[in-house]
């Protein structure tokens, strides 16, 4: 009896290590492998026709900490940076702003309305993200209508006629619009699994339509805006193509100042600081959001039972 | 179907005999070959010709410092031909093979970035200059044949947000350094403080730094002018009257002189091919094939024997064939050091995070 029950144990063991371990092993290979090579290369010298320099010179280990010193001696790699999170923060907000309202609804539809604006939701992806980015140049150009539109009103109040594309606006829409169905789905996914009982028990109890949205919707749907969010914030903030591409004379991001160091300088040493210092910087910020969210609203695991 | 046969004929040169499936990997710039060359390069060397793009010399450095292998050809511009000698990664050229090498005019061979031409031949040329949409900058008076127009605010003031300069460091601050009466290479970094100050009060008036959209929005008259590549600017007017617009896209080219970009065909080492690579050198440097990039995309050619295929439009066109007083006010710019880059990369940032 214990026998066969010990080779279960380890049969089921073996199972999930047949199961596990491919994914394991991929992210090994092509996750934690680069990653420790660009922590490598951090501390290394540019090579002078690109890449790095060796890394044993006349027999000496060539490592050093000059990179890191340069982020923190001048200023403005910093300050790109926060003008970075900035965006970034700004592109979440009003990505959160525009899907909760549009994922409530899919949410509420009839099943039949439900997968066809979720087919909606995704089919921007059908097309390529530089493309669509493209095609905002056309829609933002200072001959087409929304920008004569937007003219006119402001001539009417005697304002000067401001450029749309090239612009801080252009690159705040574009981020907001490339990255709302990261937010819309798992928002979705969230609010569809509510009980609708428990807003008429609410309703039955006394709760108005705010009440009922502040104190049972929003804080049952907190997973689903920590898991958007970051899945916004993250790719928003290392995100180069958009304002290369809409972005006017200002709009330079860290993305584009890390790219420019493996292209244009040929820093790959600073080039990963920057790297590294972002991803610190990400992984920092969505902990603290997740943590303060869940001190200020109550656990997630307080509010669990009541889902089910 | 195009890509069962490319995989046939992947198939078919892993077999060491099949010399039908020989195949040619050319690393080129985009637009940068004339498809009716191709396919007769291909029709001599019986071989498949395999083009694969970069958009810039760095992009191609860097892949090759990543250690991308499998390019036969690649045509690099000349400083990036520097940096590529000093890296020892590419291979000595035979000339016995290369007969045709007596075309290029002399001028344009034994430089000193590759004494001898030991690695390197000239392909094709380019010149970095102004863009304008002549029936707007007539209207308002504006001139196009100086580096003012570009960087004096008080000229830039009637063109605010019409006009875009190349997001590329080397090429602003080369413009600058002429404008400023200095060379473009010039490596005093007083002066390259003083090129930044220039471009800092310059930048306010500029739509963008943008060197990948500005051909389309010059050809449909949303900017006015351009610091841009004359291969660019040529194609920005042919689009432009295509589509049939009420103006053309013109060159100008600054009187304080410009950048000067000689693109040239350099064999990799670790190129699979090295034979195939020179036939199409060698290929390339007859007049006749060189002459169709020329009339194709309005490129600059140092080949004396193509002149007399090229378009007679495009040879009185002073921007491609510069008389030889403009000639001499043309610099082609040197590999910086990597301390140099690093002070130029701050500079840069700078310039694009102030407001």
């Amino acid at each position: 009896m214990i026998k066969t029950a010990l080779s279960m144990q380890a049969r089921s063991r073996l199972g999930r290590w047949l199961v596990s371990g491919p994914p394991v092993l991929y992210l090994l290979i092509f996750f934690a492998a680069p990653a420790l090579i660009m922590v490598l290369a951090s501390f290394r010298t540019p090579g002078d026709f690109g890449g790095l320099a060796p890394l044993l010179e006349n027999g000496k280990l060539d490592l050093n900490l000059e990179s890191y010193a340069r982020f923190f001696t001048e200023s403005v790699y910093a300050q790109i940076f926060v003008k970075s999170v900035w965006y970034a923060l700004l592109t979440t907000l009003f990505c959160l702003l525009l899907a909760y309202p549009l994922a409530a609804l899919i949410a509420r539809s009839g099943k039949k309305h439900r997968d066809l604006l979720l087919l909606l939701v995704i089919l921007p992806f059908w097309s390529n993200f530089l493309i669509r980015i493209y095609a905002w140049m056309i829609i933002l150009g200072p001959n087409a209508a929304l920008a004569r539109t937007v003219n006119g009103v402001l001539g009417w109040f005697g304002h000067e006629p401001v450029p749309l594309l090239f612009s801080s606006f252009a690159v705040l829409v574009c981020l907001v619009y490339v990255h709302l169905p990261f937010m819309v789905l798992p928002l979705y996914a969230n609010l569809e699994k509510h009980d609708r009982a428990l807003l008429d028990a609410a309703q039955d109890l006394g709760a108005g339509a705010w009440q009922r949205f502040w104190r049972i919707t929003f804080p049952l749907s907190l997973p689903g805006v920590y898991a958007g969010a970051a899945l916004v914030f993250i790719p928003a903030l290392g995100i180069f193509a958009i304002p290369d591409i809409l972005g006017g004379p200002e709009d330079s991001l860290i993305g584009n100042v890390i790219k420019q160091q493996f292209l244009e300088t040929r820093d790959w040493p600073f080039g990963s600081v920057l790297s590294i210092v972002l991803t610190i910087a990400a992984l920092v910020l969505a902990g603290t959001a997740a943590w303060v969210g869940r001190r200020s609203l109550g656990t997630p695991s307080s509010a669990e039972p009541a889902r089910a | 179907m195009k890509k069962l046969i490319s995989m046939l004929a992947a198939t078919m040169i892993a077999l060491p005999a099949a010399a039908a499936g020989d195949q040619f990997h050319l690393y080129n710039w985009n637009n940068y070959i004339a498809p009716e060359t191709i396919k007769r390069f291909e029709a001599s060397c019986k071989c498949e010709v395999v083009q694969t793009y970069y958009s810039d010399n760095e992009e191609l450095l860097a892949k090759l410092a990543a250690g991308a292998k499998g390019y036969d050809l690649l045509v690099p511009t000349s400083n990036a031909v520097q940096a590529l000698i000093k890296g020892a990664q590419l291979k000595p050229l035979d000339k016995s093979q290369l007969p045709n090498l007596k075309n290029i005019n002399p001028i344009y061979l034994n430089t000193p970035f590759d004494p001898g031409n030991k690695y390197s031949v000239p392909y094709a040329m380019s010149t970095t200059i102004i863009g304008y949409n002549d029936v707007k900058m007539k209207e308002l008076g504006l001139p196009t044949d100086t580096w003012a127009v570009i960087f004096e605010p008080k000229l830039l003031e009637k063109i605010k947000g019409r006009v875009t300069v190349l997001d590329s460091s080397s090429e602003l601050f080369a413009a600058a350094f002429k404008y400023l009466g200095y060379s473009a290479n010039d490596v005093d970094p007083k002066h390259w403080d003083e090129a930044a100050a220039l471009i800092k009060k310059a930048k306010p008036y500029w739509a963008a730094f943008n060197a990948s959209s500005y051909i389309k929005e010059l050809t449909v008259g949303n900017i006015w002018l351009v610091h841009g590549y004359s291969n660019d600017i040529f194609q920005a007017n042919l689009d432009a009257q295509a589509a049939k617009r009420p103006f053309h896209i013109l060159q100008g080219m600054p009187k304080e002189g410009a950048v000067l970009a000689v693109d040239n065909m350099v064999i990799h080492k670790s190129a699979p091919r090295p034979d195939l690579a020179l036939k199409f050198i060698n290929f390339m440097l007859d007049g006749k094939n060189s002459s169709e990039l020329t009339n194709l995309i309005g490129s600059g050619n140092p080949n004396l024997d193509a002149v007399k295929y090229i378009k007679p439009e495009i040879l009185k066109n002073p921007a491609i064939f510069p008389d030889k007083a403009v000639e001499d006010k043309l610099e082609q710019l040197n590999d910086l050091t990597s301390a140099q880059r690093r002070l130029r990369n701050r500079l840069w940032t700078e310039i694009k995070a102030g407001r």
